[in-house]
This record gives C-alpha cells, sequence and structure tokens, in this order.
C-alpha cells in the first residue's frame, strides 16, 4: 500500500518513494502548500483528491522537481533532493509529470514521443522499435505521424502518456489525467495507469476532483485541503455566510439561497463541507426535523463498494453516501422526489 | 512613360546579361547584409531569450530601450560608428573606415534590437508548459532553451527576415561608412542612390529589381517556413 501518514511517531522505512518534512510553498505570500509530514510509498497508484486551489498541482511540481519549496525538505528514495546544487535533471530522469493539459511539441504524435529517447542518446533503431510499441500501448499507433496540434484532448493526453513513457521513468505524476476527456477516452486512460503499474511497476500519482475515480483506481487518497494534508476528507463543499436569529441560532445562508444551522462561532462570510456519511437520505413523506430538512431530486446513483452514492438536487447538488441494505429499503429510483436530512454535525464550517 | 519602359527593359537585359559591375554589387550587398545579420542572430536570439525568460532588475527598462532603438535612423548609427571608427575615433588604429567591416559594424547596431525584441516577443508567446515538459522529459537545460526556441521559431525567422531585409535596404550605414568604393564597399542601394544622381536610370532600375527579387524570395521562403512550422 502507499504509506501516507502524517509522521508523529516512529519513521517507516520500507520501500519509501518520497519523504516531504515541514514543506511550504508560497507565491506573493500567499502559502499554497504547508505539510508537516509526509511519506508516499512506492509501486503504487496514489490519488490526491483536492478542491481547486488545495495546492495538488504545486506538490506533483515540487515532487517532479520542477519548482523549489520555499522551505523545507524533500527526499527521494531516501535520498535528500538539493534544489540548487544542478543535479536535478538526473532526479527529473526518473521521475515524469504528465500535466492537466498536456502540451505536445510542434510537430508529429511519434516525434514527440521520440524526443525523450533522443535526448538520452538511444540508437535510431531501438528508438523507432520503442515508439511505435508506447503508441500501440496507448491506442495511438495509427495516429503516430499525425500532427500533434490537430489530435483531441484525449488523443493527447493519450501521446502526453507515451511520451512519459518512453522516459522509462520510477514514478508518472499526472495532474487531472481526465479532467478534459470524454468518457470513452477517460475508461482509456485509466486503463493505461492500471496497466503501467500493474505490469511495469511505476509509480503512479495523480489529483483528480473526482472521489469516485479516485477510489476506483486508487490503491489509496490523500486528500489536500488549502495546502495541507486534511484528516477527514471534504466533501459537498460550499461557500455562503453565517447570520443569526433572534434566538441566537446560527445559520449558513449559501449562495444558492439554501439556509442550514450550524454550529459554529464564526461569522461572515465561510466555506462549510457536509460529510456524505452523515447526512439522511429519506422518501419524500418522511420528515426529520424542521432544521436542515431538505426536499429535492434524486439525480443519480453510484455503486462504491458497500455504499450507494447518491447525488441530490436541494438547490445544490448534494452526495450522500448510504449503505446498500438501507438504500434498498428505500425503494428509491432516479428523478424520485426524497428528503434529505443534514444533521448539524454533519457540517463542518471553515 | 517611354524613358520608363525602356529603363526597365534595359534593367532587365543588364540582369539577363550577367553584367560583371552588377554582380559585384549585388555580391558585396549580399555578404555584408548576410554577415551582418548572422552576427546579430548569434547575439540577438540568445540575449533576447534570456531577457524574455530571466527576470532581472531594469528589464522593463531594457526593452523599452531596444524599442527605441527600432526607430534609430541609419544616419544616426553611420555618425555614431564614424565617431569611433575615424582617423580621430578611439577605433581609428584599425583602420576601419570605408571598409566592408565598417558597414558591417553599422548594420549590425542597427539589427540587433530588431532580432532581441523579436525574439522576446516570440519566446514571451510560448506557453511556459513547454518548458516543463522539456525538463520534466529529461531535458538539459541547454536543451529546453532548444525546444522553446524551436517553439518559437516562426517568430524567430520573422525577426531574422525582417532583419535581414532592413540591412540589404538601408542606405544611410553603407553610404557613411562604406563610402561607396566601386568593387569593394559599393552595395545594390549606394549604386542606386549614385546613379540617380548621375541621371543613370538602368543600373538603378536592374539594382531594383534584384532587391525586390530578393525581397520576394525572403518572403517565398518565410511562407515556406510558415506552412512547415505549422505541422
Amino acid at each position: 500500500m502507499f504509506f501516507l501518514i502524517t509522521f508523529k511517531g516512529k519513521r517507516e522505512c520500507s520501500a519509501v518513494l518520497y519523504e516531504l518534512k515541514n514543506l511550504i510553498k508560497t507565491y506573493d505570500q500567499r502559502t499554497v502548500l504547508n505539510l508537516e509530514r509526509l511519506s508516499l510509498e512506492k509501486n503504487k497508484i496514489l490519488g490526491l483528491l483536492g478542491p481547486n486551489g488545495a495546492g495538488k498541482t504545486t506538490l506533483l511540481e515540487i515532487m517532479a522537481f520542477l519548482i523549489r519549496p520555499s522551505a523545507g525538505d524533500i527526499w527521494f528514495k531516501k535520498e535528500m533532493v538539493n534544489f540548487t546544487n544542478g543535479k536535478l535533471m538526473d532526479l527529473r530522469r526518473k521521475v515524469v509529470l504528465i500535466q492537466q493539459q498536456p502540451l505536445l511539441f510542434t510537430t508529429t504524435a511519434f516525434k514527440n514521443v521520440e524526443y525523450p529517447l533522443k535526448i538520452r542518446k538511444t540508437p535510431r533503431a531501438k528508438r523507432e522499435r520503442i515508439v511505435k510499441e508506447l503508441l500501440d500501448l496507448v491506442g495511438m499507433g495509427m495516429f503516430m505521424h499525425a500532427s500533434a496540434h490537430k489530435l483531441s484532448g484525449g488523443e493527447t493526453h493519450r501521446v502526453a502518456i507515451a511520451q512519459a513513457l518512453a522516459c522509462f521513468p520510477e514514478v508518472i505524476l499526472m495532474d487531472e489525467p481526465t479532467a478534459s476527456v470524454d468518457v470513452e477516452n477517460q475508461i482509456n486512460i485509466e486503463r493505461i495507469i492500471k496497466e503501467i503499474n500493474r505490469k511495469k511497476g511505476i509509480s503512479v500519482i495523480f489529483t483528480t476532483h473526482d472521489m469516485i475515480q479516485a477510489s476506483r483506481l486508487a490503491d489509496e487518497t490523500l486528500f489536500l485541503y488549502e495546502g495541507k494534508v486534511a484528516q477527514s476528507i471534504y466533501e459537498n463543499i460550499f461557500s455562503g455566510h453565517i447570520e443569526d436569529d433572534s434566538k441566537g441560532n446560527k445559520y449558513c445562508v449559501l449562495h444558492s439561497g439554501l439556509k442550514l444551522l450550524v454550529s459554529s462561532k464564526k461569522k461572515g462570510p465561510v466555506r462549510i463541507s457536509i460529510d456524505p456519511c452523515a447526512v439522511k437520505l429519506n422518501q419524500i413523506e418522511r420528515d426529520f426535523s424542521t432544521h436542515n430538512s431538505f426536499k429535492g431530486t434524486l439525480l443519480q446513483l453510484t455503486n462504491e463498494q458497500s455504499k450507494v452514492r447518491a447525488l441530490v438536487d436541494v438547490g445544490i447538488p448534494l452526495s450522500v453516501l448510504v449503505p446498500k441494505e438501507v438504500f434498498k429499503s428505500l425503494h428509491l429510483d432516479l428523478g424520485e422526489e426524497v428528503r434529505l436530512y443534514c444533521p448539524e454535525e454533519s457540517i463542518d464550517v471553515f | 512613360m517611354d524613358f520608363l519602359i525602356d529603363s526597365f527593359l534595359s534593367a532587365l537585359l543588364l540582369i539577363w546579361s550577367m553584367d560583371h559591375e552588377l554582380l559585384v554589387i549585388v555580391q558585396v550587398s549580399l555578404k555584408v547584409s548576410a554577415i551582418s545579420t548572422l552576427i546579430a542572430c548569434v547575439v540577438g536570439i540568445p540575449a533576447g531569450f534570456l531577457i524574455a525568460f530571466r527576470p532581472f532588475y531594469g528589464k522593463r527598462l531594457l526593452i523599452t530601450v531596444l524599442n527605441t532603438l527600432l526607430a534609430m535612423p541609419t544616419v544616426v548609427i553611420g555618425l555614431f560608428v564614424y565617431a569611433f571608427i575615424s582617423r580621430r575615433g578611439i577605433f581609428g588604429a584599425f583602420d576601419l573606415l570605408y571598409t566592408q567591416k565598417a558597414i558591417i559594424i553599422g548594420q549590425m547596431i542597427l539589427i540587433i534590437p530588431i532580432v532581441t525584441t523579436f525574439t522576446i516577443a516570440a519566446i514571451s508567446r510560448i506557453d511556459d508548459r513547454y518548458r516543463k515538459t522539456a525538463l520534466t522529459l529529461g531535458a538539459n537545460i541547454f536543451q529546453t532553451a532548444l525546444i522553446i526556441i524551436r517553439e518559437a521559431r516562426f517568430g524567430i525567422v520573422a525577426s531574422i527576415i525582417v532583419a535581414f531585409g532592413r540591412v540589404i535596404a538601408e542606405v544611410g550605414i553603407s553610404m557613411m561608412l562604406g563610402g561607396n568604393a566601386k568593387g569593394f564597399t559599393r552595395t545594390m542601394t549606394t549604386a542606386m542612390a549614385l546613379e540617380y544622381d548621375k541621371g543613370e536610370f538602368v543600373l538603378s532600375v536592374a539594382l531594383g529589381i534584384v532587391l525586390l527579387m530578393l525581397s520576394f524570395g525572403m518572403n517565398v521562403f518565410f511562407n515556406y517556413f510558415q506552412g512547415k512550422a505549422r505541422v
């Protein structure tokens, strides 16, 4: 398993890929990453989850040795990384980053994949064989001589994966690999990720917003929020502001107009996270409470191990995780009206 | 009108007969212009790359100065270089005045700002993801720079063509620093000016046709390259 912890006790030593200690990255005095301690094990698939601005891309770029952290230390395979001694190229040749929207060079798909081999001085005949094999692996063999800039988003992603594989890396970092591709390409890319990990033993670290994708693909997931590793997974994140009523109750009024009773000492603009496991789903006739009980429409159902994830439109799309047995007993169908209850303790205000 | 047609036909005949004087003038022009453009590229492209990529104190001021130099008249450069290379100048001992080297020096000063500013513009437009992609694929700093220059090649080649066009068509520097010595520092433009003064239009028109043909040739090459660059 990918081993990830915020170290507080003894240090895990077996097959450690990355170790990060007091890692801070700031841009214009804004801290975008602040990781106390983090350790990642090799040969696995790790999903980095988090909303926009959580620091996922910054973390990937630091792990790809493309940007220097503002403070803190990073070890790669137990060797401390020195970002100032000009030896980063050796490390970069072991780790490759595929950006969220990969940019291929202005030439053919073949020459793009050939580039890493060329700069490693691989003989021409060997280069041609490897490029063909890799393009076939990602299902792009027939586009070998196509202009890279004429490929679709999904095809570009697949060529970028082949290009990364041509580096024969130990680690592939992928920034939202399926963010801008259609379902067919998404399936293809997920298949390739699994294949390169299982067959080639390459460690894969990818970022995503998609909880379902992370649970489907990753051996382990790590949740980042505001540059820090979050202990619990934040979902259903919304912005709003706190209002008091005459009885002293505090409500969070979301931008959509939805009003939720919360227990928080905060005032003014806030963000909230609603725990999908703590939200109660029921038939429309059932009313749980006068507060935080909402009528909605069942939009989407997804199978998630022992649970069912239901997406309910209550003015905002709210994700709810219900045990399978409970869901079966409710006899609910897609498009049906349902009632949701969000207990105060299910709402985290920050 | 007849006069113009006559001059034009005589000029075509002169070109067709490969007139020796005409060929020498064209050769001198091409030689000094090619050398000055080459040196301007060697200096201007890396300079433009560094200015575009490296943050440093006074960068904006430097770019403003370079942009200002784009509008510098050739006679001002002629005067400026003359002050340095004339017998009384600090480089007077090198005996550069009225030589092809003097023309090359003046032309370099004229076009280095062109190549540099065009390169800055071309490199600045290149997406930073190209740099990151090259680095993460294992390229060293030099290979990364080559990738960026390659992606910006369309803009950079445009700068070279503009620079070459500027020097081959300029007259002030060639006249002031070259002295229009026949067979030695006489370029197409200085020869045209001289023939005009003498009232001999045939050679002038012939040289004008050659100049336009060169310009057309450069544009054909540019369009061909543009097509290639978009692969």
